[in-house]
């Protein structure tokens, strides 16, 4: 058995058949972790300046780059390990850079809030032993933790839950959008419109006090019903809920204050997210967006969004994400000005565009290590096959040392 | 030879709304291949309900342009399986959505993914390219 990295569950039932050192079939994944286990088409080169190079003379290059950078940022880190993470913060204590993640613009507030103890949470063994009640908040979990309801929440036989979905467990889809997941919760799916959330969060907590819901009160009464009722329950917050109340939790901790069986859990995409969260965090008690100048800063504009738009940063080095590929194209302009280093197990849209270019093994397949769980625990990664490529970690610490 | 009028004509354009989501078979394309032709079929595309298709006079496999004043790319029209609220529509999370999703945060560095306005008119032009997405930073 071995873990897969496709997504923040690290599901570790999984099986593979290895045939002339490549992963011919793997049993158990999902499609997505079928995919990140089986690797991209186009492996990275290393590169300096667009043209072909070795990964000594790209790890020199990348050294005199951040040598002269006078604001550098570092940044990517959710699909790395515990131990790249690591290296990767050491060196921005080192080179006094900004450093971020991709949880700066996704889930990134809810774990900190989390990690601060704000919500009361649990571990997925939990949920698949105890929850009765689960609602997936602006999360299709179907199309993005593809074994979540399988192996943890919805579906499975739990120690208190034998009788698993048929009669034990209530799953409740709220979201803008007829989800896959949506599809799973018949009779339980609400509706909402595009920025709702906010309206129906105030519903929920009148229903929950007793009052007549300004919203849709019938559906309404009857999900606080069922959420007051809940014996162990947990919220599964996704982006969608992240991204229409942004930074306005304190509403969120409200309404978790008045439901005492249930538990909050932020979905967290990448499978390593919650591991740069929880480093940086007790380095520095915040979990992203954080400058090294001696001491350790925190600020919405260290985050790569706003630092690229202020174009505040000189230098970007790259680990593991595709910043090209997921930001708006309007706010990443200066990506064209500065010299960016990429290092990726593939050809990205943003390796296209970087001054260098060093190829890594792939984490959890050709490389070991640990990485965090999207509700905390720590898993070892197993290596699967042999490569010639360096893990992150291993150009990290070459990095390091060239400077 | 007539001459086709109809060419010369501006596609009506039509205010919409535009929420993104992630689908498993676009996520499976981008591991396997970014730059492949599964991954943007997967991705170049805007999927509206049944009513406002009809009442923009668009069908499934047209292609339109969809603009404001962030970007604008030419996609491919899919239907949805379900009637869905009027006005709304749904791209999922890619380069192309991305290019319609404005960068002004509010100092707060989260942009509006799922809230995106936009116009979509009809056209007969060519699905934009990653290519040419990634074109103008190339230094």
């Amino acid at each position: 058995m071995v873990t897969c990295t496709g997504c923040g569950l690290l599901c570790d039932d999984i099986e593979v058949v290895v045939e002339n050192g490549k992963i011919k079939e793997t049993r158990n994944a999902c499609r997505r972790g079928a995919a990140r286990m089986r690797g991209c088409m186009n492996r990275l080169s290393p590169s300096v300046n667009q043209k072909p190079s070795d990964i000594k003379n790209c790890i020199r290059k990348a050294a005199d780059i951040l040598r002269n950078a006078r604001s550098p940022m570092l940044f990517g880190w959710s699909n790395s390990t515990c131990e790249a993470q690591l290296k990767g913060i050491q060196l921005a204590r080192k080179l006094n850079a900004a450093i971020d993640d991709t949880s700066s613009f996704c889930q990134g507030i809810l774990i900190e809030k989390v990690l601060q103890k704000k919500f009361r949470t649990c571990s997925l063994e939990d949920i698949r032993d105890k929850a009765d009640v689960l609602v997936y908040w602006g999360s299709d979990a179907q199309d993005s933790l593809p074994r979540h309801l399988s192996r943890f929440s919805y579906f499975p036989r739990g120690e208190s839950r034998q009788r698993g979905y048929e009669e034990d467990r209530i799953a409740i889809a709220i979201d803008v959008r007829e989800s896959n997941t949506a599809k799973i919760c018949k009779g339980h799916f609400y509706r909402i419109p595009l920025k709702g959330d906010w309206d129906f969060i105030l519903a929920l907590m009148d229903a929950l006090s007793g009052k007549v819901p300004s919203y849709d009160s019938k559906k309404m009464l009857e999900l606080a019903s069922i959420m007051k009722k809940a014996e162990f329950g947990a919220i599964f917050l996704g982006i969608g809920l992240t991204y229409s109340i942004k930074e306005d939790f304190d509403i969120l901790q409200k309404l978790a204050d008045m439901l005492p069986n249930i538990n909050i859990m932020p979905m967290v995409g990448p499978y390593n997210m919650r591991g740069f969260n929880e480093a940086l965090f007790k380095e520095t008690s915040f979990v992203n967006r954080v400058k090294f100048d001696g001491k350790a800063s925190h600020d919405s504009s260290y985050s790569i969004v706003e630092a690229l738009r202020n174009k505040s940063i000189d230098t970007l080095l790259i680990v593991g994400s595709d910043p090209l590929s997921s930001l708006p194209r309007s706010a990443i302009s200066h990506l064209a000005n500065i010299p960016i280093i990429c290092i990726d197990p593939c050809v990205t849209l943003t390796s296209r565009i970087a001054s260098v270019t060093i190829p890594c093994a792939y984490s959890g397949v050709e490389n070991g290590g640990s990485a965090v769980r999207m509700d905390g625990k720590v898993v070892e990664l197993t290596k699967i096959l042999t490569t010639n490529f360096p893990s992150d970690e291993e150009i990290l610490t070459r990095l390091t040392e060239a400077l | 030879m007539p001459i086709d009028v109809g060419k010369f004509l501006k596609s009506p354009e039509y205010e919409i709304k535009i929420t993104t989501y992630r689908d498993i078979f676009q996520v499976e394309a981008l591991e396997r291949d970014r730059f492949g032709e599964e991954y943007r079929k997967l991705s170049a595309c805007i999927m509206m309900g049944r009513n406002d298709l009809k009442k923009m006079g668009l069908k499934a496999g047209d292609r339109v342009r969809v603009s404001n004043n962030c970007g604008s790319v030419v996609v491919e029209v899919k239907e949805t399986k379900r009637e869905e609220p009027g006005g709304l529509a749904f791209m999922v999370n890619s380069p192309w959505s991305n290019a319609l999703v404005s960068g002004d945060t509010g100092g707060k560095g989260i942009p509006e993914f799922k809230n995106i306005n936009a116009k979509v008119s009809l056209v007969k032009d060519e699905v934009t390219t990653l290519e040419s997405l990634i074109g103008i930073f190339r230094k």
